[in-house]
């Protein structure tokens, strides 16, 4: 099928970037970590990576680029500190960091990420029409 | 005889007409895997190839035809869509998608009819 080794790739991607959007919704109100403070939002970066198969045989043209998750980073920007004394978490002062997940933002990206798969889903599926469509000619 | 069936040049141009279909839904499968990479440039059959299939075709010269080979060239003319650079446009690309199975579709069916036409020939009326 005609560029399926790429969707495949990039429906990989994007299950990726669900499952961290996912650990990011999980964790919106947790305030100990192992590493120490609020947990830090986590969000995908993409990358494209040449697929070697189909540039050996197209010579020095332009070639289809799959895709991997290049890197996962960790946003930095501080959560909102608010002044809870009564928190098991809170410093002397009473104050408690919460973490910097907004959970809406979060709900827009899986939206974004489920519609970019399904996207890919539908590419596969014309790849495989087009593959049935080839196997009928000659047909009557 | 038979070598004159397959030296049209429809039949000819068909099949260079298909392998570009097919070289275009992978790029297309490119284009949508990447919506989210950061700068990724989104990418189609060359210009240069169609350029020169027209020309071949009004030519009616099937051995420039034969030797044509579609490759595929970063769309130039695309705008970025957000501030990393990538060109890509789902909407568009889909819409891509399903004309060039209609293409294929099409392209296909001439191969089949011309087929159909050589069986005609070999078995007669039935």
């Amino acid at each position: 099928m005609p560029g399926a080794d790429t969707t495949v790739s990039a429906l990989n991607a994007e299950r990726m970037r669900l499952e961290v959007i996912s650990q990011n919704i999980a964790n919106a109100n947790v305030t100990k970590t192992p590493e120490g403070g609020a947990y830090k939002r986590k969000e995908v970066v993409f990358e494209s990576v040449l697929n070697n198969a189909i540039h050996s045989n197209n010579g020095n043209t332009q070639s289809p680029m799959m895709v991997k998750v290049g890197r996962v980073e960790t946003d930095e920007t501080p959560g909102l500190t608010i002044n809870d004394p009564d928190h098991p978490d809170a410093d002397e002062e009473g104050n408690v960091t919460l973490s910097n997940v907004n959970i809406h933002e979060e709900m827009v990206d899986m939206i974004m990420a489920s519609r970019a798969y399904e996207a890919n889903l539908s590419a596969i599926k014309f790849a495989r029409s087009m593959a049935v469509q080839t196997l009928s000619i000659g047909r009557k | 005889m038979i070598e004159g069936m397959f030296n049209q040049t429809n039949y000819v141009a068909t099949k260079k007409m298909m392998d570009a279909t097919i070289l275009r839904q992978e790029a297309l499968a490119s284009n949508i895997g990447n919506v989210e990479t950061p700068g990724y440039q989104r990418m189609d059959v060359s210009e240069d190839f169609k350029g020169q299939f027209a020309k071949a075709i009004a030519e009616g010269g099937i051995d420039s035809l034969k030797g044509l080979k579609p490759n595929l060239e970063v769309d130039s003319t695309a705008v970025a869509r957000d501030e990393t650079g990538n060109t890509v446009d789902l909407e568009s690309e889909v819409l891509k998608l399903s004309e060039n199975q209609i293409a294929h579709q099409l392209e296909s069916k001439i191969v089949t009819g011309a087929l159909a036409k050589l069986r005609l020939a070999i078995t007669g009326r039935p």
